[in-house]
Formats: structure tokens, sequence, C-alpha cells
């Protein structure tokens, strides 16, 4: 019983991270996560990161008729 | 005791076991497949829709894409792919495969899988169907994983990127033209859908108006307070979209809002070329990415609660396999099944538009190559499913009711008497007091002559929620809800659709003048941007003054732009398969090619030359102008005939001009094939090198 619930918790946090990941809620950590490993770049703040993002998704076809 | 199987044993048994079990899912298919093709006479249950479906989608993933991905394609997953070799933590970012299966889906799915079909259904629910099942097997999930294979060979390049270097210079120019052609129609187009399903309904204009200040609001949210935190900031917005919905009805019910927000289609179209123009030059943060958000999280739960609705209610379906109208006379469009339930499905089956996200965003997220076939064409399957879907909503009501909200006045009469007269006579029974009633039930002062595909699909959408939860009551609620679903991210696709139009613009400016590519200079912004809102926009107006209701002409001319731009992708794929000496297997993508084709070459020739003023624009045109000559026009209506002549000819000669760009990027095409056939050239395939993955299997 106490290993089924182990197993739920762990499906429901893979689809919780599956959510984030999906509509960009977490881009930011994995960007910093990227420039963690790529050490000596200057790294961008939230608000700069969201912004820049968006300006280069919308400036090629994202969304389809 | 039980027996133990020996290894060997065991894999023979597994491997019996699957072919009984795929075996079995083939007989369902088939067996569902023929009950509604042979079905005559009582309704049929929409069960059998989803069956076929499924069972096909099912056997077409595993037999289908499993050869095209070991055979033709030859996925390599030791092979490292632009998100591992490139990572960057912005375009390339390494994703699982669910998660990016979800962001293509969301990205390709839009309006056109669920108005083309409704829109078909005018030939009886076989054709239409069959085409979505058939076509997305064949050739839409081919389109869309062949091109997501070559972009993700060649670290995520564009089909016109792809287009310039594996067939020729002006390959490139012409896939280039192409995209801002298709995307100037289709923005015209889907406005169109919008401004009548909104025109003289305060309900529905007061509930996707207040969706502006909701996004403007996140915008603001996301930007200043919580930057980023796209899920909390979507939750917040779709809650605030859901009151809206059921706040129109106030508005629909206080004399003085109500009027305040019953606007005219011509009103409407300004409003929308105004939000258009907004949208494109205001910063992105502020208004077009916050309601993409809300659109995409709306998106999916409508889809999702659509499909379980059909699940739980099980509709019958009312309309024919065939109605009358498969002789081209129908009142939603006219022409024959062949070419134009094809052009009409367009998006369901095959969408040219899904080649441009194919090696668009991706396939620099993609981990594996693998990963294609299940990204590529799993989701195409998935999007076709949702045409399937539309069609069932469309075609569970009466086909009386279905005609009544389809068909322009012009062709029916436009008193709710007349109306129902016409179709009544045409076999499709229906009275002016049901229609009366249905658009008071929905909450509406009418439901006719509103073609286009949303007010009926929210009207099927509607019955089927309402018969799980709210019952008639909530009737009103789930119809205004399903016109805000469609209407939402009809406008996402009009900003988004009009924002990269700009960026093409400003780059094909840029070419002339220096400083017109600029993307930050302001009078270039400004400037690019009124031109393609006033293209889209001079579309969009000549669709609402059509006496035909503007999508008799315009939705045709999407479906062939759209189409052809499906031809470039397969000319360009098929160019590649050539070239990396695939010349067996060739038939994969040449057919459908080949098909896509002779419908577009069809339906253009009939759009333009047709002697059938109903179909040929030139035929109209000039059956318009005899009848001025000949004096039957009154004189105040002279002016707005002879621009409806300007129009029907400006449809002739665009036509003509989207026929001529498929013809000369086929003629470049037959030209390169020949060289590498006729071994004159070396095929020189321009792939990214290969380099090994230094991920472990597993990741």
């Amino acid at each position: 019983m106490r290993e089924a619930g182990r197993q739920f918790q762990i499906v429901l946090r893979s689809l919780w991270r599956g959510l984030r990941q999906w509509c960009g809620d977490s881009a930011y950590e994995t960007y910093l996560a990227c420039m963690k490993r790529r050490q000596g770049r200057e790294v961008l703040s939230p608000a700069e990161f969201y912004v820049e993002q968006l300006n280069r998704k919308y400036s090629r076809p994202n969304r389809c008729c | 005791m039980f027996h133990e199987f020996a290894p060997g044993e065991e894999i023979i048994l597994k491997r019996l076991l699957q072919i009984v079990a795929w075996t079995g899912v083939a007989a369902l298919g088939a067996v569902a497949l023929s009950t509604i093709a042979l079905h005559r006479g009582e309704p049929i249950n929409a069960t059998w829709f989803v069956l076929a479906a499924v069972c096909c989608y099912l056997v077409a993933y595993r037999l289908y894409s499993a050869f095209i991905a070991a055979k033709v394609l030859a996925l390599d997953n030791t092979r490292a792919t632009p998100s591992e070799r490139r990572e960057d933590g912005r375009d390339f970012v390494p994703t699982n495969k669910w998660v990016l299966f979800g962001h293509h889906f969301a990205a390709i799915a839009g309006p056109g899988p669920l108005v083309g079909p409704t829109l078909a259904a005018q030939f009886g629910y076989l054709p239409g169907t069959l085409w979505l099942i058939a076509g997305a097997a064949f050739a839409g999930c081919v389109q869309d994983f062949v091109i997501l294979f070559c972009s993700i060979r060649r670290d995520g390049k564009t089909l016109g990127e792809m287009a310039r270097e594996e067939v020729s210079e002006r390959g490139g120019l012409v896939a280039h033209l192409a995209v801002l052609a298709i995307m100037i129609i289709l923005l015209g187009v889907v406005a169109l859908v919008i401004v009548n399903a909104l025109k003289s309904s305060p309900w529905a204009t007061f509930t996707l108006a207040m969706t502006i200040p909701i996004a403007l609001l996140l915008g603001v949210y996301l930007r200043y307070l919580r930057p980023g935190r796209v899920l909390e900031a979507s939750l917040i917005g779709v809650a605030l979209v859901l009151f809206v919905v059921v706040a129109g009805q106030w508005v629909a019910d206080s004399p003085a809002w109500a009027k305040a927000f019953t606007m005219s289609g011509i009103t409407l179209v300004f409003a929308i070329i105004a939000y258009g123009f907004a949208a494109s030059a205001l910063p992105v943060w502020l208004l077009l990415a916050p309601r993409d958000y809300l659109s995409a999280f709306i998106k999916a739960g409508a889809i999702f609660s659509l499909a379980a609705g059909i699940l739980l209610v099980r509709p019958q379906v009312l309309m024919p396999p065939l109605t009358r109208f498969v002789d081209g006379t129908g009142p939603v469009f006219a022409g024959k099944i062949f070419p134009f339930c094809f052009i009409t499905i367009a998006c369901g089956a095959i969408s040219g538009f899904h080649s441009l996200i194919s090696s668009g965003t991706t396939p620099k997220m993609i981990q594996r190559e693998g990963h294609a076939r299940f990204i590529g064409y799993g989701a195409m399957l998935l999007e076709s499913f949702v045409g399937v879907m539309a069609m069932v909503a469309a075609c569970a009501m009466t086909p009386g009711v279905y005609f009544a909200i389809n068909s322009p006045a012009s062709i029916v009469g436009a008193t709710p008497a007349a109306a129902a007269a016409t179709i009544s006579s045409w076999g499709y029974p229906v009275t002016a007091d049901t229609m009366t009633g249905l658009a008071h039930a929905v909450g509406e002062q009418t439901l006719l002559n509103r073609a286009g595909g949303a007010p009926s699909l929210a009207v099927g959408m509607a019955q089927i929620f309402s018969s799980t939860i709210g019952g008639d009551r909530l009737l009103s609620i789930w119809y205004h809800f399903a016109i805000m679903f469609e209407a939402l991210f009809i406008l996402t696709v009009l900003d988004a659709g009009t924002r990269v139009g700009r960026f093409m613009i400003q780059e094909l400016g840029g070419r002339i003048w220096k400083p017109l590519g600029r993307m930050n200079w302001m009078p270039s912004i400004l400037l690019s941007s009124a031109i393609i809102v006033g293209a889209w926009g001079y579309f969009l107006y000549q669709g609402v003054v059509d006496p035909l209701g503007g999508i008799n002409s315009l939705w045709p001319l999407f479906g062939i732009s759209n189409q052809l731009l499906a031809a470039v992708a397969l000319v360009v794929a098929t160019t590649i398969l050539l070239k990396m000496g695939k010349l067996k297997w060739i038939w994969v993508t040449l057919l459908p090619m080949m098909w896509l084709v002779i419908i577009t070459m069809t339906a253009s020739y009939q759009k333009i030359f047709s002697a059938n003023a109903r179909i040929g624009f030139l035929a109209q045109a000039n059956a318009l102008a005899a009848q001025i000559a000949a004096g039957k026009v009154a004189a105040e209506k002279v002016a707005e005939a002879q621009r409806n002549i300007f129009n029907l000819r400006l449809d002739a000669v665009v036509t003509a001009v989207l026929a001529v760009m498929i013809l000369v990027l086929l003629v470049e095409a037959l030209m390169q094939w020949y060289a590498i056939l006729a071994r004159t050239r070396e095929p020189a395939l321009r792939e990214t090198p290969y380099v090994a993955t230094q991920w472990a299997e597993g990741d």
C-alpha cells in the first residue's frame, strides 16, 4: 500500500513537472541550469530572460491554422 | 503446475500475442470503418466514428510510421540532436518527449481542423471522415514527420532555408513568398470566422472583448510582478475568462449594455483590424504572449472536454453519409467532392502550415532522433482526431438546423420562414420556430446565416456538453463557452500571425532599403504592421461585404494556399529523400505530393475558370457585369456590385499567382531530380555532419 502511494506521488510529481515545462513556467530554471554548466557567462534576470524569450518565440511561426 | 517457458519460447509467445492484439485492433477498425461507410437509413452512433478513427490511427502508427522511421529515414538514436550539440537554455533545450509532444501539438492545433470538417459536413459525414483519417495517415503525418526529421538533421533550419539549400535559390524564394501569401489569406479568413460568430451577438462580443483587458493584466503581472510565472498567471486568467463567459449573459440581458456590444459585421471588421495592428506593434509581453498562454490552456481543456463529452454522451449522428450536395450545388460552398472536400478539410488531414512548426521550434528541442516519429507523426494523428470530433459535433445536429446556420441569406432567404422553407424543400426538414427556439436557448437573437463553422460547431458542442452537465439550462453558457474558445484561439492565430507577417515584410523591405529591415525601428514596425494588417484586412472586409457570405469564396482560397504550402514541403522532402539515396522509398512523399498538386491545380482551375458562376470567380464577375450592363442592378447598388466584381477578379489573380508559384517550384525540383537521376550532378546533401551522442541510452 505504502509502495503504491509512493508510486502515485512519483507520477503526480512528474505530471506537475511536465505541465510546468509544457507551459514555460520552468523555462528560467532550465536556463539557469544550462548557464551554470557553462560558467563565466553573464546571466539574465528572470524579467530580462522572460522578455528576451518571448521576443524570440513570437518572431517566427509558432501558432498554426 | 505452471509450465516454465524457455527464453526463446517466451519471445515467440510475446510476438504471437502482439500479432493477435494488432490483428484484433485492425479487424475492429475495419468493422467500424465499414459500418460508417455502408450504413444507410437510421442515425448511426458516434462511437463508431471514434472506434474507426482510433483503430486506424493505432495501426497507421504501429505499421506505417515504424516503416518510415526504420526504412525510409533510418532514424539514428546514436546521433546527437541539435538540442544536445547546441544546448543554450533558450532555443536549443533538450525536452522530454511527452512534454515536447504537448508543445508541438499546442502549436499545430488551430481553428482549421474545427472549421474545415464542419463546413465539409455539407457533403454528408462520410467523405470528410474518410479523408480526415486516410489523409492524416498517408499525407499529413508523413509531411510533419519527414520535415521534422529533415530539420533535425540541419540544426533546426526552416522550410524556406531547406528549400533554398536543397532545391534551389529560386525554390527558397517561392517558399518564402508562399508562406507570406498563405499567412495573409489565412488571417483574413479566420478573422471572417470570428466576425460571423460575433455579429449581432452582444454576449459573445462582450466575452471576447473582455479577454483583451484580461490579457493586458496578465501581461503586466508576468512582466513586472512575477516574471515568467506562467502557470499561476494562466490559472488566474482562465478563471477570469470563465467568469466573463457567464457575465456575458448579464450584458445580453441589459438593454443598454446589450446595445453597446451589438456590432455589425463592418464595425467588427474595423475593431479586429485595430486589434491586429496593436498586437503587432505593441511589445509582445503586453498582449500577444499572455493571450497565447490563456488560449493554450483553454484549447487543451476544451478539446479534452469535447472528447470526454462525445465518449460519455455517445450522440447519434443525424446527418446522412452523403447529402444531395455531392453534386456541387451546396449552399455552404459550391463545388463537387473532388476537389473541394479535400481543399475544405485542409488542416485536419494535411496542413502546409505544420511544416513551419516542424522546421521551427520542435527540432531544436528534440532529445533523440527516434522521438521524431512520436512527435511528428503522432501529434498530427491527434490533430486529425480533433477534426473527426468536429465532424461528429457538426453531424450530431439535425441536418436542417446545420444548413440553416451555415447557408448565406442570398441562397436560402433572409427571414427564418423563407430559410426554413428553402432548406425543407431540399429534403432536410426544419421550421422557423425550431431555429428561433434554438437561438433563444443558446442566448442569441438569431443563428441564421452564420457561415464559417464556428456557430454550428458551438451549437454541436453545447448540445453534447449540456447532455453531460447542466441540461438545457446551461445550453446558452456552453454555447458561449464554445464560441469564446474558438474565437480566443483564432485571435491568437491572428495576432501571432500578424506579428510574424510583419517580420517577414520587414525582412523583405530590408533588402530594398536597409533601415526597413531593422526590427526595432519604430517607423519600420508601424509601416510593416500597417501593410500586413491592411492586406489581410482587405480580404476580411471583402468577405463581410460579399453577398454570398464570404466563406463561399475565401475558405477555398485558404484551403488552396494551405495545401500548396504542403505541396512545397513535400517537394522539399522528396528532393531530400532522393539525395539521401532513398529512390526505392520515394513514393512515401512523392504520392501525397502528387495528390496535393492534382487537387490544388484542379481547384485553382475551377475557382478561376469554371463557367458556373457559383464556383468560378471570373464567371461570377462576368455575370455581375452583365447584370449591370442590362440595367438589372438598382442604381444605388451599382457601386457595390462593381466593388464585388473587382474583388472577384482579385481573387482569381491571387489563385493564379499561387498556382504559378507551385509550378515554378515543381519545375525547379524536377530539374534537380533529373540531374540527380541522370547522374549529371552529385547529390549534395546539406546535412550537419554526424556527431555521436554523449547521453546514455536512457536519458
